[in-house]
Parts: C-alpha cells; structure tokens; sequence
C-alpha cells in the first residue's frame, strides 16, 4: 500500500465526520420542512458541536468514571471502523471474506456504547434507558440477521461486502421485504421515531445520555451523526448494489424521482415556495446522484420520513412489532427466496 | 524425549490425590503446597509435551479372549490431545493458584483434603483422558474426572448435597451410555485401540453406538436436554469449582471426544446424525440462553451461559465443514478462558460483598478496579464483541454453517438459515444477559450496605487479569492460536479457511483508527481539566440514595412477560423441562406401583403366582 492510499484513507475519516454532520442536517431541514418550519442553516450540526466541545464536563459522584468516559470513545471508534470497512467496500479495495459479518456485529457497538455509558452513570432513569436500549437491540437483531440471509440467499452466498454489493437483492419480492424490513431496524438502530425509547425526552429526560454533558456529549452527537451515513451505506451495500453508476438506471433514477417529488411537495406545502431554494436541493440531489450517493439519500429521506409521520412506541410494542411481524414478514420472504433460487425464479 | 514422562501428568496427581483424601483435613498448609508444585511441575510437562514430537507409552495389564479382550495402558501423544492437555493444565494451575487465597467456606476449610485431592485427581484424569488411546482407560479416566466433580460440589457445604448428587446421577447415567456404546464399538472393531478404528455410522448397531457416545460427550460438557446438572452444581459449588470444572476442563473434555467421535472413531458424513448434532446445538444455544437472561442469581446465570455456549461448539462440529470445526473447537477454548474468568470474579464478588444475588448488588466497579475489568473484558468475549476472542471463533463457525449451506446438499445444509438465526440471534441475547450482569454488580450504584467493600487479594487477581489478558490476545492475534494450536490438532492445513482478516489493507486502516483513538482520547484528557464532579440529577427531587438504585434484575420483564413465552418461563421454573426431575418422577410412580403390588394381602399374591403359571404354561405348551 502506497503513502498515497495510506494518506487518502486517512482523509476519509474527517469526509465521513462531515457527511455526517451534513445528513444530520438534512434530517434536521427535512423534519422541519415536514412540520412547517423554516429549519437550521447548514453548519448548525457543527455549530452545536463545537459549543459542546468547549463547556464543562459533568461527571456524576456516584459514577463509575472511567466506564463514564471511555464509553463515547468505544462507540465513535467503532463506527468509525465500520465505515471505513464500508468504504473499503464501496471503493472495492481488496477486501476480506466475511467482512459483512464483521460489519454486523460492528453495528452493536454504538448501542452497547450507549448502554455501558446510561449504566455507569447511575442515575434511575440511565438505567431504565439502558434496559431498553438492550431490549430495542435484542428485538431488531433477530429481523435483521434473517434480513441478512435473505441477502446471503438472494447472492449466492457471498461473504463479502463488495461481493454482495455487485448484486441488486432489492429487485425481487424477498429482497424488496427484507430491505423494508431491514430499514426499519435502521430507524431503530439509530434511535429515532417511533424507536427513540431510549433517549425518550418527554418521560426518561433523554435516557442513557441524561448525565453527558460537554465534550462527552459533542461526541454522541459526532457518533450519532457517522452513524447516520455508516448504516445507510451498509443497506446500500446490501440491498441496492452498492456504489456504483453501473445501476444508475434501475435504482438510482427512481430514487432520483422519488426525491424530486419529496422536495417538491415539501417545499410547496411548506407555503414559502423559493425557486432558488429548491434549485438549491436539487443540485444536492443532483451531485449526490452523480457521485452515485442517490441510493444514500433515497434511504436518508425514507428513514425521515418514517420518523417524522409516527409516535414513538412502547418497548414491549416495539420488540412484539420485531418479534412478531417483522420476523413472520422474513421468514416468509426467506421461503420465497429459497423457492426462487431452487427454481432460478429472480423475481421471487 | 524418554517416553515414561507422558505418564508422569496422570499418574502423579492421581496418587498424590487419592492419598490426600485419607489424610486429616488439619494438614491444609501441606496440601496448598503439594498441590501448587504438582500443578506447576504437570504444566511444565504439559509444556514438554506440546513441543516434542508424537511418542507413546504402553504398559500391559491384561489379555484375554485371544488378544481381542486386551487391557493395556496406552498413552499416546496426538496433536489434538497435547494442545488440549497444554491448556486443561494451564486452568489446572489457575485455579489452584486462585483456591490459595480464596476465602472460602467453613465446609471447604474442614474438608481441604477432599478439595485439594480432588483437584490433583481431576488434573490426573483430565491428563489421562486427553493421552489415553484406550477408549477403556479413557473411560476409567472419565469416571475419575466425574467422581471427583462429585467430591468438589460436595464441599460447598450441605445445601451443595442435593446438587453434587445430581451431577453424579446425570454425569454417571451418561458414563454407562459411554461403557454401552464402547462395548457395542468394540464387538464390532474387536480393538479397543482409538487410532486402529474407523467406523462408518451406517447400520443399526454404529448408530447406536455413536449415539450413546455422544451422549456421554454432551452430558460432560452440559448442552441440552442434559444439562441441568449444571445450574444446579452453579448455585451452590464454590465458584472456583465451577470455574475448573463445568466452565473449563469439563468443556474440553467433552468436545475432545465429540470430535474423536466424529472424525476419528466414526467418520461421520452430512446425514440424520448430524442433523440430531445441528438440533442440539441450536437449541443449546437458543433455550439456554433465554433461560439465562431472566435468572436472579450469579453463579446460576453464568450456568447457563456455559450451557449456551457448547451449542457454538457442537454447531460448528457437526458442520463437518473445515472452517466450521476449526471454530468449533476454537470456541472451545475461548470459551474455558473466558468463562473461568467470568467464574472467578463471580467468586470474587460473592468472597467480598457476601452474596451472589444480583438484587443485592450494585456499583462495585468503583471499588474492585480489576475484578471489573477482567468481568468486562470476558463478558465482551462470550457475547461476541469484536475484537475479543468470543468474536473470532463465532465468526468462524457462521461461517461454516453458511459454507455447509453453500457446499452441501441436503435436508441439514438446506436448513442452513435455522442454525445461522439461532447462532446470531444467541449472540444478541448473550449480549443482553451480561449487560444485566455488568450493569447489576459492577456499574448501577453502590447500595449503603456494600461501603467496605474492597479489592481482592493479589493472588486471585493474578489468575483473572491472566485469563482477561488472552481473552484479548487471542481475539485481536487470533492466527497465533489457530496456527499453533487448532489446525496442527485437527490435521487441516493451516491458513486453509477463509481468515484473511489480518490484511494489508485493513492493517492500515486499524493503525489508522488507533491514531484517532490517541488523539482523541489526547483531547479528551486536555478537555478534563475543565471537568466537575456533580451529584445525580435526579429531576430535583430529593431522594435516598438506596432509593435510586435500578437493578438489573427485571430487565427482561418484557420479555418473560410475553404472551407466548411466559408459560415456557413458568414450566422452566418448575422444572418440567428437566429430564432427571421427570425421570425421578418416573421413578416415583414405578416405585409406588410396586408398593401397590406389595401390600401383603394373600390374594394378590395368590393371583400373580397364577397368573404367572399361565404364563408359563402358555409358553411351554405353544407349539406352533
């Protein structure tokens, strides 16, 4: 590996650092457009974090301090890693077999962050949120593995991330299931509507991270923000065939569609119809695309809008609505996958 | 290399200890020492013995039936036997050290003798088993192992009687599959010799056979239906006997023969039996598991945890796929490592705070630094977080399952996507349990009844921060092992799965996240000048501090709670799902059917002595 690889991967930390801040603050304006409000400029992600890095810190007494402050370390690490294993992926460098299933269990350390930190900070209502931030996490796992196996079926077998991603799963009944399936566990893998049990404002006082503050807190919000672009890449990767221009057809000018009438219709209903502003959109829409990041926003605008149209749930409802539905969902798709492939049916 | 060294490792400790059951328990400082130095001079020549080559010993006893009844002690070094022989002695030592400073029960000081002899003869037959090649030496070894279980769950005091019987009646019971099974190998085979068989599991009787032995592999090493001994033995043995033991040598004892059954003594292919192996597994995996995550007790939860993970085991086994069995038997010894360190500080915790019930508990990660750490660093492992050992060999044996479904045909391959959930679903739920855990003992807040709490003696943290330390180095240099040990002791050609983890590529990428990991860490501590230490927001109310602990202990309400679950919980609870409190209940009934029969009134006697001269008479008289 040259100096120059070296020095180039070394520069993808800082982009994904950045195009993380920059999803969340679409998530943030795309909210906003939804419920009628005029939203935050574009660097208001990075304003907050960086009045956050140069407050106080506040450490409980009672807390077990270390555990305290190593626990937004683990997770920012971890999801860095996993992005750069997905980048790694995307840009189809050598990589290793089975690095998906490390991809997979990579995702478990943002949450298990979380619940180290809620736990070591002893206070009650920490601890309720780190209760149900391991129940959340032990609902969607199951989905989401056989959500990964119907992916495994619908390719053949293949353990690798760019393996998988030279293949489109999503074009088929099964695939198309599991991909729902699957962004649902996203929406409850990054903690938002109607899975936002953990943080809860309104009852918990926002749950695990209630005694963060500070640059400890800066760095959640960091963490949270990488995750927002690793854990789209990876449904990218698994379902929509990756990066790449060589399916700009199929999936990409659909969600090229799809975004434009979002946009629009956000933008008309929100009643101060700007041309420039949403000329503005568009062009973000329209690099996006060409930089063959249309599947990334498609999934990114999918997952707000679910967060924005429904109320959060309870834990119990939120593990039976995994359990039950989303579980009977996928067993039914990896059955139609199975018949598929016996019968060379891709469709299916 | 003189070939009577491979008998010193069993013979030694094996005299040692029976004659130290005899002696008087007052002589407890002469029994620390002698065991110490026994257990130090076996690991040395367990040592020895992994980096020599192949040798044998043979010492003749007994012939009969024309030299196909042949009784002779046969020890032979194997590749698989020396690797695993290193690390049994290795825990053998551990633990001894541990016992030294351990404050244990009044039961154990009165009964030292019986402790430590009983140590010495599980060392000496754990040594025997793993180089016996007699398979009827190796059951004596067997028998050994299991009565001295037995001896150590007895000393945990008078409530352990009920649970060290039970483990003797189940361990046993399978112990007579094992004599069964071998005879009905050795009717066929005529050799008693394990390197001379080779079987072919295809008709009645070498099924038989191979079920029967697998029985005896999976009762020893505790996966499901035969695994209640072992939750019952947890709550109530001292932790260091559930750390050597249950946790550690038993596990690799009964995988040794699992895969002796399976590749050397039988040569299993794809089939029904691996199906039966498959099912056992996944449903070790999956039930143990969910049992594990509502318990209330320490030792119990960690049990069943050691019940959950030999499912990994077998699972990858029974993949018949290289990868797959590599991983196995890796998991093997992730597994002692770790869940002997999980034991052990589970020890430490109820030695110092006075009790292993979880609700009691709270906070003491303030106050026992090492213990702590060590706990957590071993619960990350046995729930599969990267990059600790757990992880490795998980991700080895998904990917043989997913290997055997994309190489094999038929009913156990096509049913691939089952053994895959229920692997990776485990591994969730295992997260789940030892977040309660962790999160009950360690962090939560310090109850006002646990303030003098304080850190264990040197020489019991010596022996966790041991384990804890190659939880880590065989997760992050997990070729080291695997080249070492694993595929020299399975005969596969190192390197020959899948593992390129370690690549260029990705080497960078990982010192590259290190250095951020600095800086930030860096910026962190310049940031931590600018830190103050507050009380708990408690939105303004003022409260008891006992008042705001949350245990652990019903976090998974949820899911016990559950419509189609909680009868499941509640059965489990009165054991209907325990073959030995059904057997004894089948006992019971037996038994008072024949109370029914004696009742000492004359016509009921008069009417079976007639009844049984019918019988007779019919059968005399037939004659067509």
């Amino acid at each position: 590996m040259s100096l120059f690889t070296v020095l180039l991967w070394i520069l993808v930390v800082p982009v994904t650092i950045v195009l993380g801040l920059a999803a969340s603050w679409i998530v943030r304006k795309v909210s906003a457009l939804v419920q009628w409000r005029v939203g935050p400029p574009l660097f208001q992600p990075a304003y907050d974090v960086i009045k956050l890095m140069g407050k106080e810190i506040l450490i409980p007494e009672e807390a077990n301090k270390s555990v305290f402050m190593m626990a937004p370390l683990i997770g920012f690490v971890g999801v860095l890693l996993l992005s750069l294993i997905l980048w790694n992926a995307l840009a189809v460098q050598r990589p290793f077999v089975g690095d998906v299933i490390v991809a997979i269990y990579l995702m478990v350390l943002p949450s298990l962050a979380l619940i180290l930190g809620g736990s070591s900070s002893a206070s009650p209502h920490a601890s309720i949120g780190t209760a149900r931030e391991m129940k959340l996490v032990m609902g969607y796992e199951l989905p989401l593995v056989l959500a990964f196996i119907v992916v495994l079926i619908k390719t053949g077998g293949q353990l690798s991330l760019a393996g998988i991603s030279q293949q489109v799963p999503v074009l088929s009944i099964s695939g198309m299931l599991a991909f729902i399936v699957a962004l649902l566990c996203v929406q409850a893998k990054l903690g938002f509507v109607p899975f936002d049990i953990a943080e809860a404002e309104t009852e918990l006082g926002s749950g695990v991270l209630m005694e963060y503050s500070g640059a400890l807190l800066a760095l959640w919000k960091v963490m949270q923000a990488v995750m927002l672009v690793a854990l789209p890449f990876f449904l990218m990767i698994l379902f929509l065939g990756g990066y790449g221009t060589n399916h700009l057809t199929g999936v990409g000018a659909i969600s090229a569609i799809i975004l434009l009438i979002v946009f629009v219709v956000g933008r008309f209903m929100s009643g101060r119809s700007k041309f420039l502003d949403v000329m503005a959109l568009l062009s973000f829409i329209g690099i996006c695309i060409l930089a063959g990041l249309g599947k990334y926003v498609l999934i990114l605008v999918l997952l707000i809008l679910i967060k924005n149209t429904n109320p959060r749930l309870k834990i119990d409802q939120a593990m039976k609505f995994f359990w039950g539905f989303c579980t009977v969902t996928l067993v039914v798709s990896i059955i139609l996958a199975s018949l598929g492939n016996y019968y060379n049916v891709s469709w299916l | 290399m003189a070939n009577v060294i491979i008998c010193i490792p069993v013979l030694l400790p094996l005299i040692v200890g029976f004659l130290m059951l005899f002696l008087p328990s007052k002589l407890s400082v002469l029994f620390r020492a002698s065991t110490l130095i026994i257990s130090i001079v076996t690991f040395i020549l367990a040592i020895v013995i992994f980096t020599s080559g192949e040798s044998q010993y043979s010492w003749h006893i007994l012939n009969l039936a024309q030299g196909e009844f042949d009784l002779t002690l046969l020890l032979k070094v194997t590749s698989l036997g020396k690797f695993i022989l290193l690390f049994a002695m290795g825990f053998g030592l551990l633990i001894t050290l541990y016992s030294l400073k351990a404050r244990t029960t009044a039961d154990v000081q009165k009964n030292s003798n019986i402790y430590y002899g009983s140590i010495l003869l599980t060392i000496g037959g754990s040594a025997g088993i793993l180089l016996s090649n007699h398979l009827l030496f190796l059951l004596i070894f067997w028998e050994i192992v299991t009565a001295s279980l037995y001896l150590l769950i007895a000393t945990g005091g008078k409530s352990s009687n009920f649970a060290a019987t039970k483990s003797f009646t189940m361990i046993g019971a399978s112990d007579a599959a094992f004599l069964i099974g071998l005879l009905i190998v050795w009717s066929i085979q005529k050799t008693f010799v394990i390197s001379n068989m080779h079987l072919a599991a295809d008709s009645t009787l070498p099924v038989i056979a191979f079920l029967l032995l697998i029985t005896a592999a999976i009762t020893k090493a505790g996966a499901m239906p035969l695994h209640t001994w072992l939750p019952a033995s947890g709550e109530y043995a001292s932790a260091s006997v559930m750390a050597l033991l249950p946790a550690a040598i038993d596990k690799l004892l009964g995988i040794y023969l699992l895969v002796i059954v399976v590749r050397d003594i039988f040569e299993l292919t794809p089939g029904i039996l691996s199906l039966v192996l498959m099912l056992i597994g996944s449903a070790t995996i999956i039930i143990a598991v969910m049992v594990a995550m509502v318990q209330h007790n320490l030792k119990r939860l960690l049990s069943y945890h050691a019940i959950s993970q030999v499912g990994y085991m077998v699972l990858g086994i029974a993949t018949l796929t290289p990868i797959g069995i590599a991983g196995g038997v890796f998991h093997m010894l992730n597994h002692a490592i770790y869940k002997c360190c999980l034991f052990l500080c589970g020890g430490s915790v109820e030695q110092q705070a006075g009790t292993a019930e979880l609700d009691e508990l709270g906070g003491l990660g303030n106050k026992m630094p090492w213990t702590f750490t060590a706990c957590l660093i071993a619960a990350l492992s046995i729930s599969g977080v990267p990059p600790f050992n757990g992880f490795v060999s998980k991700w080895m044996v998904y990917q043989g399952v997913i290997e055997m479904g994309n190489k094999q045909t038929g009913l156990v391959s096509g049913l691939w996507p089952i053994w895959l959930v229920s692997a990776m679903f485990g591994s969730a739920l295992t997260l789940a349990s030892f977040v309660k855990l962790i999160h009950s003992i360690f962090l939560s807040r310090l109850p006002s009844s646990l303030k003098e709490v304080k850190e264990v003696s040197t020489l019991q943290i010596i022996p966790v921060v041991i384990l804890a330390g190659l939880c880590v180095i065989l997760g992050i240099f997990y070729y080291l092992p695997l080249n070492t040990f694993i595929y020299p002791g399975l005969g596969l050609e190192a390197e020959t799965p899948v593992l390129s983890l370690w690549s260029a590529g990705l080497a960078t990428i990982l010192i590259i996240v290190g250095i951020i990991i600095g800086v930030l860490i860096w910026f962190v501590m310049r940031l931590s000048a600018n830190i103050r230490v507050v009380h708990t927001w408690n939105c303004g109310e003022k409260s008891d501090s006992d008042n705001l602990i949350v245990s652990g202990t019903h976090f998974y309400k949820t899911v016990s709670s559950m419509k189609c679950l909680k009868p499941l919980y509640l059965g489990q609870e009165k054991g209907y799902f325990d073959i030995y409190n059904q057997s004894g209940r089948l006992g019971l009934s037996l038994t008072s059917l024949l109370k029914w029969l004696h009742s000492g009134i004359l016509p009921m006697y008069l009417t079976w002595v007639i009844i049984g001269l019918l019988a007779v008479l019919f059968a005399l008289c037939r004659v067509w």
